[in-house]
């Protein structure tokens, strides 16, 4: 392997994790979140010098944020918005013929499910600082830089953000006794 | 419900603020019920979020990441240099094979074995899996923290909040020393059923550490109150640990302003 390959698989390559979680937090399905993945760890592969010293992760989690932008923009541009429906049964199909374990399948499809309910109706701009605060971790400070935003924008829109995260979890657990937030 | 502080506890909430602010708002939690209410809320959607909406990139991903970084890079075989190309053709090709396929069985090692956590988590996990042993938990046994605090001032470096829960459900059963990152840490033991629950803690001298893990099914909460970082372990639930884990910080702001 040579030492450009050795040095990305160590530096930026364990934070693959992290990055796929970030863009499924952004795209609308799996399948376009591992597109996003894919396409952001080339380009950080291409552009590895322009790391240096910064932090690895919070570099890579930039790039998602870019190649998801350019998608959405693409996805737009096709025009001829699909109607949600469809949308859901052509992802339903796609992990169909994917993923033959009929276990990982329902937890999948719950999975897909969830998310779909849940982050759905929740804008980009608050999904992303409530998946870098909550499941990356990250500071106001670094999350200001993967978002290219000031830090008190991050503040008030992780606390914007929240609350209306909290209000579809409600919403979406009605009656159930298990409704957590 | 829009307190102008909450901004201010949101922040507090996210580890954002140290010293005085830190202060200052605990002191405003003490007097503002929706506040502490705002916490709570914060609190219940990290822990939903982090059960429900966490997804986990799949082993195809991983898959094909890695051929499409193969087909960016140059093929390993061909750093082999050939000295002697006479008669030796054959076994430098099968030795170029082997060398190749055990790089590529190397690297899919390594892309699939799971990300190897901090050090220090693994040192609580194995200081949490000792002290079940007979004879290992327990060091200063009472549910009484006018027995406990004092002992800890003579066999730890910290001097941590003290309490039983007991009528929570989180009898406090006494109180242990331990080595953790390099301090003699002080850890109280709470049996809440039939499960152990340790509760380290130690001078906070590093951040990044992860809030909440799991490790061979034991659940890690990590958390700091007044320059003392902690860390609640158990095989109990989350909820269970995470409410442990409420009580005690709840007595932290009680103890800071008595």
């Amino acid at each position: 392997m040579d030492a450009r390959r050795a040095r990305f698989e160590a530096q930026v390559l364990p934070h693959l994790e992290a990055a796929y979680r970030f863009a499924r937090w952004l795209a609308h399905s799996r399948t376009d979140a591992e597109d996003i993945v894919q396409d952001a760890l080339l380009r950080a592969f291409r552009g590895f010098e322009g790391l240096r010293g910064s932090d690895a992760r919070a570099w890579l989690l930039s790039i998602v944020r870019n190649c998801h932008a350019t998608a959405y923009q693409q996805h737009k541009r096709r025009a001829a918005l699909p109607l949600p429906e469809e949308d859901d049964a052509q992802h339903a199909h796609v992990m169909v013929a994917g993923e033959p374990d009929p276990e990982s399948l329902t937890m999948q499809r719950d999975d897909e499910r969830t998310f779909e309910r849940l982050l759905g109706a929740l804008s980009q701009e608050h999904r992303e600082v409530l998946a870098l605060r909550e499941l990356e971790e990250m500071s106001y400070r670094d999350i200001a830089e993967v978002t290219s935003l000031p830090v008190g924008t991050v503040m008030s829109r992780l606390a914007r953000a929240r609350s209306a995260l909290k209000e579809l979890w409600l919403k979406d657990t009605e009656g159930e006794p298990s409704g957590v937030p | 419900m829009a307190c102008p502080e909450a901004l201010r506890v949101q922040a507090y909430f996210d580890g954002e603020l140290e010293g005085a602010d830190a202060t200052a708002v605990q002191r405003h939690l003490e007097g503002c019920a929706d506040c502490r209410a705002l916490v709570e809320d914060l609190a219940r959607l990290r822990t939903a979020i982090r059960r429900d909406l966490t997804p986990v990139a799949s082993p195809q991903l991983r898959a094909r990441i890695t051929q499409a970084l193969d087909a960016q890079t140059p093929a390993p075989v061909t750093v082999l240099k050939p000295r002697a190309p006479r008669n030796r053709s054959f076994w430098l090709g099968a030795l170029s094979g082997v060398t190749g396929s055990a790089l590529a069985a190397g690297m899919l090692f390594v892309l699939l074995s799971p990300m190897l956590g901090s050090a220090l988590q693994d040192e609580l996990l194995s200081a949490h899996l000792h002290s079940l042993l007979p004879a290992q938990l327990i060091q200063v046994e009472s549910s009484d923290h006018h027995t406990v605090k004092p002992w800890f001032a003579g066999h730890a470096d910290v001097s941590p909040v003290v309490a039983d829960f007991a009528g929570a459900g989180y009898r406090l059963v006494g109180g242990r020393a331990d080595s953790v990152d390099h301090q003699r840490a002080a850890v109280l033991v709470y049996q809440h059923g039939a499960h152990v629950i340790n509760v380290f803690s130690w001078e906070a001298r590093r951040g990044g550490i992860a809030r909440e893990t799991t490790r061979n099914g034991y659940h890690m909460i990590f958390w700091t109150d007044a320059d003392l970082q902690y860390c609640a372990v158990s095989d109990t639930g989350w909820n269970e640990l995470s409410a442990l884990v409420r009580l005690m910080r709840e007595q932290g702001v009680r103890e800071a302003h008595p």
